[in-house]
Order: structure tokens, then sequence, then C-alpha cells
């Protein structure tokens, strides 16, 4: 395959997964902002939303004042923001329109028409829509793509490089929303006050892990627990455990012998063979800008091993 | 009056359309525009657009898409077919000549100062022999219609004709929208396009290719006009889309950068103009093309599809002389008639050109795409003087015709369904022998009277029925 067709691949699937991960980003900020007494500062609860997706200086800078309504308009819609929701659809169709001679027909039919629906909204139809109404299409939209790649596509080269994006996206997204409560949380805490319930509860909606928490660790929602579902546990498909299964079998069917395959390994043996007390040793926060300087190097590496050639 | 496809002058439905007639009057009278709107929105959605040269939005805009077929009979087919592969043969003979032994111009049949002073002429092909002898790999010829048997050729697309993933794509609609009128009707298929292409395509690989060869389609880019054509034409053959920086040329062969290393390539069929191919021998600051192709090319390490070099011979200059290549190379009659064309070089035909210019049609040399001509009949005083003052400045530059009274179609517009012009383009593919598929591009000038049917101009397009038995 060629390989600026593998890069365009690559980045349509990872432009695609950032804009079904900010919703989820954008939806624990707004069950939070909602959540807490209205005697707090419920703006705050938006900061996460800038802090994850990147653009807090540029924010800053733009809109100074930060609320609800410019963050949502910042995150959401703004076109010059290049990691808003509509930024990451037009690049996921951009990408898609470069190598739609590669994907099925399908794949790009859905994300041409993702992009032309979300090209013709802004701030009052966006309202009128409803904010959750809009993430949850954005992420059904996202489901649907994932979903004709896997029912449709030949498993080979395309297929992988597709996966790949979308799972280094997901590793990066997950750790960046694992990060925004990280200080405190540190092995052998048991005292969880009631602030750190109901955000640990939301971020784990927001990954529709709820359920999957209550079946695997039963019980009261700790900030403990919650990690070791979002880090350790393979089952969970959001996990950076998961994530990484994925991104070394990919990798290794790819090119064994690739610099980037033996990153990856190294990265998952990290993980799969490690212990959570062990990781979090220094501290959730170290931990997490460890994990994502990683898995810069490691998307790095996979540029120079295949894309650039 | 011009001739319409559907209705002779009495009132009475020619053959080919009394069944769409009886179906459509059974039909109730919203259906076409309905089924437009559908067509519109599954066009858009597929994203089969075309990008606007000098719109500063980068819009992609639809083709707009006529719901009404055009349907000509199987012996009005017959001699299109004939007289387009003629045409193709000849022509391909014509640039063989011309890149080796010239018997043509020393015959005198073509003036020499016409194809060597011609900028489309390239001393690079000299001496060169090239697989199969094939030239012309894909071209489209312009056929427009004046009369029941009165066919004339406007032009012959020898570079990089696009058009045809329309000529698909239309097909592929109108079988969505109306399947039933497909069960009335027994029209001949276009999907083999595509295989044919490949087949010709591979059989042209170069000496130095052994093993099987390998073939790509090669476009400027995703910003280019015709970029949907290219992708669709690549998936449709199962064949890399490849663009200049993905291919580089060492030793003598080209090859592609892919994700386990460089890959040999044998055949390109190439969507991009001469000037663009190699920095190191045209234009120097083309950053579409590949440094070194064309040394690559010469020394047999790859073909290009089309060769290079074509211009010279699709050039409006050179269109005068077709009927007699076919005479000189074929030893045939023409099957298809030129359109009687005025050179303006020439001081007596000059003069009457410029005598009859609300009357005639002045086209520029080397223009494409309706741009650089003036139709007399709906232009104004002013337009008139200045294409005038134009022509003084470079005679050489223009050729003159008549105003052809193109024929028309059925055509669904804003109040119904009215006449409209049309032109046909359909695409000959040379590979061992010359073959076109039954049927090819319609292009239908949309606004009443006008007779510029280019897309860039507001033209649209229709399916092209091309009918395997005429009815009685």
């Amino acid at each position: 395959m060629l390989s600026r067709t593998a890069d365009h691949l690559y980045w349509m699937s990872r432009y695609m997964e950032r804009a079904e991960n900010i919703t989820r980003f954008v939806e624990v900020a707004n069950r939070l902002s909602l959540s807490v007494p209205s005697t707090r500062d419920r703006a705050a609860c938006w900061q996460p939303v800038l802090t994850i997706a990147g653009g807090e200086d540029d924010f800053a800078a733009r809109h100074g004042e930060r609320s609800a309504v410019s963050v949502i308009e910042y995150a959401v819609l703004d076109p010059t923001n290049p990691s808003s929701i509509y930024s990451s659809l037009r690049a996921a169709r951009e990408n898609a329109h470069a190598v739609r001679s590669v994907i099925p027909v399908e794949t790009w039919e859905s994300l041409n028409g993702t992009w032309l629906e979300a090209r013709g909204l802004d701030g009052p139809r966006l309202r009128e829509q409803g904010l959750i109404a809009f993430c949850e299409w954005v992420r059904e939209r996202s489901h649907q793509f994932r979903g004709i790649t896997y029912g449709t596509m030949l498993r080979d080269e395309a297929d992988y490089f597709i996966r790949l994006g979308t799972f280094l996206e997901r590793a990066d997204n997950t750790a960046r929303l694992l990060g925004v409560r990280a200080t405190g949380v540190a092995p052998g805490q048991t005292d969880v006050d009631a602030d750190d319930q109901l955000h640990w509860a939301a971020v784990l909606r927001s990954v529709s892990a709820f359920r999957a928490f209550r079946t695997v660790h039963g019980g009261d929602i700790t900030p403990l627990r919650a990690v070791d579902l979002l880090v350790m546990r393979a089952a969970l498909p959001r996990s950076l455990h998961s994530c990484l299964n994925q991104v070394r079998d990919i990798l290794e069917r790819l090119n064994p012998q690739a610099e980037c395959t033996r990153l990856a390994g190294a990265a998952h043996a990290h993980i799969h063979y490690g212990r959570l007390d062990h990781l979090l040793s220094r501290g959730l926060g170290p931990f997490i800008d460890d994990f994502i300087d990683a898995n810069n190097t490691l998307a790095g590496q996979i540029h120079k091993d295949f894309l650039l050639s | 009056m011009a001739f319409d496809e559907m209705k002779s002058a009495d009132g009475g439905v020619r053959p080919a359309f009394r069944a769409y007639e009886d179906w459509l009057l059974s039909m109730p009278p919203d259906l076409l525009p309905r089924k437009n709107e559908q067509a519109d929105a599954l066009f858009r959605r597929l994203g089969i657009t075309f990008a606007v040269y000098g719109d500063q939005e980068g819009t992609e805009r639809l083709i707009p898409f006529d719901p009404i077929p055009r349907i000509l009979a199987a012996r009005e087919w017959k001699r299109l077919s004939d007289g387009c592969c003629q045409r193709v043969r000849a022509l391909n003979a014509f640039l063989k000549d011309l890149y080796h032994d010239q018997e043509i111009i020393n015959a005198g049949v073509i003036p020499a100062e016409r194809v060597f002073g011609n900028g489309l002429y390239r001393p690079e092909m000299n001496g060169l022999s090239v697989a199969r002898d094939v030239y012309i790999h894909i071209a489209g010829i312009d056929v427009v219609r004046t009369g029941e048997d009165e066919f004339f050729v406007l032009e012959d697309n020898l570079r990089s004709p696009s058009g045809v993933s329309y000529m698909l794509e239309n097909r592929a609609m109108m079988m969505r929208l109306f399947p039933d009128l497909f069960t009335r009707y027994s029209v001949a298929a276009v999907d083999s396009y595509p295989d044919q292409l490949l087949r010709n395509l591979r059989a042209v690989a170069p000496a130095a290719c052994t093993g099987e060869p390998t073939v790509v389609v090669m476009t400027p880019g995703y910003y280019n006009s015709a970029y949907f054509e290219h992708a669709f034409l690549a998936e449709q053959m199962g064949v890399e889309l490849v663009e200049g920086r993905d291919l580089f040329v060492e030793d003598g062969l080209v090859y592609m950068r892919t994700t386990q290393g460089p890959k040999r390539v044998d055949v390109i069929y190439r969507r991009i103009d001469d000037d663009f191919l190699d920095p190191a021998a045209f234009n120097p600051h083309s950053s579409l093309g590949v440094r070194g192709l064309l040394e690559a090319y010469r020394s047999g390490g790859v073909t290009l599809a089309n060769a290079i070099g074509t211009g010279v011979a699709d050039d409006k200059a050179t269109y005068i002389h077709v009927p007699d290549m076919v005479r000189f190379y074929l030893g045939e009659e023409p099957i298809l008639s030129n359109v009687p064309t005025w050179r303006l070089e020439r001081e007596d035909e000059r003069k009457y050109v410029l005598e009859r210019l609300p009357e005639l049609v002045v086209k520029e040399v080397q223009g494409a795409g309706g741009y650089g001509m003036l139709v007399g009949p709906t232009s104004t005083k002013a337009e008139i003087e200045d294409f005038r003052a134009r022509i003084l400045a470079n005679p050489a530059n223009y050729i003159a015709q008549p105003t052809l009274s193109l024929s028309t179609v059925p055509t669904l517009v804003d109040k119904g369904i009215a006449p409209r012009h049309v032109d046909l383009r359909p695409y000959v593919l040379m590979g061992e022998t010359a073959t076109l598929v039954p049927g090819g591009l319609t292009r239908v000038a949309l606004r009443e009277g006008s007779l510029v049917v280019n897309s860039s101009q507001g033209g649209g397009t229709k399916d092209t029925w091309v009918l395997e038995n005429d009815p009685c």
C-alpha cells in the first residue's frame, strides 16, 4: 500500500475517534456542571474539556471568560480550533476523500454525510437540537464508521492502518480523561469524598463504562477502582490495556521487525505485566504524563517506519 | 428548427422513444422532479462532485444530472461506433508516423509547419517506440448531431479526456431511480469499461516489465476538478491511485513508496498534462510530477497512457486534416464527417469569416472547456467586436465553424419538460484494437437556446442509452 494512503487512512480514523472522544469530554463536563451545587463555580467544570483537547492558551486569548457557552462553541463548532468536533469531522472527511478509492463506498458515504450535516450546524441550531443529542449523534456516526469498517473491509493493510489510528487516538484520549483529576489518586487510598465520587462516576459514564464498573468491581465507585478499570482491564474496550493489546497485535502483523513494533511491545508489557500500585507509585499524574509521552513517541515511530518511507 | 431526437417535425414520437413516452404518460406528473431531487441527494452523498476552478471557496459542485435518458437506436450507434474507432485508429497511426518517418508530411498531405510549429508537438518523442505502437490509449470523441443521419465530429480529445465516470455513475443512478424503465427497454450495458481499460493498460506494459504488470492511476491530487473520476477509475480497476510525490525514478525504473518499501510501477494511466509530468524535462516548477520520469519512459522502463505528445493531434488546427489521415493511413473513406472549418490564418477564409461573425462559432486553436470561444448568434455586438480585435491580433490562433443547430433531447427544466441541445462523448479505448463501450457521456445545455454544453458553463449530463435491438 502507498505510504501516503496508509497515512490518510490512519488519520481518517484518528480524527473520527477524536471527534467521538471530544463528545465524551463534553458530556462529562455537562453532567458535572449540572450536578455541582449552583453556589459553586459551575463554569470550572468546563475547564477539563480545554485541558484534554488542548488549545487552552488559544481559547484564553480569544474568549477570555470561560463559560459553558464559550467552551462549547470552541470545542464543538469552532472551525479555527483544530481540535474541535467540527474540525475533526472535517479532517476525517478530507482524509477519506484522499483515499476514497481504497475504502468501502459506505465508509466514504458515511464520513461525507456526517461532514455535510455537521457543516450546516451553528450555535442556534446546536441549542435547538440540544448539546447531548448532538453528542449522541456524533457517537452514532463514529460507531457507524467503525461498524462499516468491521463489517465490510478486507482484513489487510488498509484495515490495519485504520484500526491503528483508532486505538492510538483512543489510548491518548482515555489517558487524558484519566489525567483530569489526577491529584489524590495513589495506591492504598481509601478515603473518598463526594466530589471524587461524582467526578469518577461521570468519567465512567462518559466512556460508557458505568455498567462495566458495576460488573467488574461491584460496590462503591472509588478513584482507584475506576482507574483500575480504565487502565488495567483488557476486557474494557476503552482501557489503556485494551488499546495497547490492539496496537501491538496490529503492528506485529504489519511488521514484526519494525522499531515501532518493539516500542509498542514494550509499552504493552509495561501494563500487561505491571501492577497498578507499582504503576501509580509516583501518583496518577506522572503515570499519565509518561503514558501520553510514550504514546506520542510510538506514533512518531509509526510515521517513520510506515508512513513517510 | 433543431432536430429533436424524441419528436419528429410532424409531432410524432420517434421509435426509440416510444416506449419511454408510454411509460412517462402512465406516471404521476411530479415523478420526474421528485426523482431528480433524490438523485441530487444521492450524488451529493456519494461525493460525485467536481471542484470549480477560480472559486476561492474551493467549493465542490454537482454536475446537474437530468433524469430523462437520451436514447440512441442500435443502427445509429453502429455508425457512430465504427466512425469513432476508425478515427482513433487513424489518429494513432498519425502520431506514430509523426514521431517516426513523417510520411504524411513528406507526401504533402499535412503542411510541416502545422505540426512542428505546434506547442503540443514533443520533439522528445521522435524515434521513440511505444509499447504496441499505442499512443492514444483513451480517447474522447465529441460528436454532435444535426439531423436524422447527420453526425459530425466536433473535437478529438486525445490527452486525458474526462467524464467517463459520469457515464458509469449516471447509468447506476438511472437503474436505481427507474428500475421499471429498464424492464421495458433492452439497454446495452456499459459496466465493462473499467475491465476493458485495465486489460488494455496491462497489455501495454514496457519491455522492462517481466512479471505481472503493475498499473497505477496518477492524479494531480484531490483538489483537481476531476479527482472524483481518478479515484473512481482506480477503485474500479483495483489499482493504486498515486500522486507525483508517491513515485520516484531510480536506474530508469519507476517505483512507488509503499508501507513495505519501494514497489515497481510498469504502466501509469496519468491524468496530468505533459507539462507537469517531469520537472526535469518540462515545466520546472511542477510539483505534481516525478523527476526523471521522461528518461524512464524514453528508456522503456515505464509506459505512460496516453503517450507524451498526443496533444499535437487533437489541436483544432490539426483537426482539419483528420479525414485526410483516415484516407492516407487506412485507405478508407471517413465514416463520420468533420464540421466545415475555416482557418483564420488564410486571408481569404479570414475575410469570409470576419464578414459573418454574428453567424459563426470562433474557437481558439488550443482552447478547451468552452472557454476562449465566440458563439456569434448568442453574443452581443460588443463581444463580437472584442473577438474581432483578438482575431486580427493573432489570426493563426483561431478557427471558425458554422453555428451548428445541435440536436435537442427532452430535458427536465423548471417549467416541466422542454427540448435542450446536447452533444455526445463516446470513449474509445486502444489496445490491440480500438473498442468502445456502447454509450458515452451526453452533455446537455440546460439554458434555453444555449449551445454550450460544458459543465464549467452551466451544462448538465444525461444517461446515454444504446438500444440492443431497434424497435420496429
